[in-house]
């Protein structure tokens, strides 16, 4: 996908592929192994995120959807973009 | 692209935006709220009215090993939270 290989061709440090993948689809897993997917909104320093169209699965399921979502940054394990 | 994505510059004003609106909390230890945010900090911690707090357990049944989800409700007037135990914080869902 196009906008997959933009990612890794313009992300030289951590901090850079957080900026590029602002407002694309991804999936935040958190310490608990619960997963949330959908559009990243925006993130900080401590890695706190804000998400859109956000569903929640645990265990693969799908548990909850929320039309935006703030996780605090202390829960996040990884974020990791997704193909839509 | 609504007005409200133009306003949203950093986590935290998702937040914001919630001032004085009923907001859904996920905390650590299978617990939820659901409150009218009064106010709150960068570390998250809330002050929370009218909170309806949900207490999710599972009991193994000791015959049948069956999961047995249990939640417990109950109203609290004033709460605050500390920020350290917050997971996730959503405005009510608007399904």
């Amino acid at each position: 996908m196009a906008d997959a290989g933009d990612v890794s061709q313009s992300a030289r440090t951590p901090a850079d592929f957080l900026k590029s993948i602002k407002g694309k689809p991804v999936v935040v897993k958190l310490n608990s192994g619960v997963d949330y997917r959908g559009i990243l909104a925006c993130l900080d320093g401590y890695m706190n995120i804000a998400m859109e169209s956000t569903e929640e699965y645990v265990n693969g399921q799908l548990k909850n959807k929320y039309g935006d979502a703030f996780i605090r940054g202390n829960n996040v394990l990884y974020i990791s973009t997704v193909k839509n | 692209m609504t007005e409200e994505d133009a306003t949203v510059k950093e986590p935290l004003d998702l937040i914001k935006l919630s001032l004085d609106e009923r907001i859904y909390v996920k905390l650590r230890g299978d617990r939820e709220l659901r409150g009218r945010l009064h106010a709150y900090d960068q570390h998250l911690n809330m002050i929370l009215g009218e909170v309806e707090e949900t207490i999710t357990t599972i009991e193994i049944d000791d015959e049948t090993y069956e999961e047995i989800i249990k939640t417990n409700k109950r109203a609290v007037p004033f709460l605050f939270v500390r920020g350290d135990g917050v997971i996730l914080v959503s405005p009510p869902l608007r399904q």
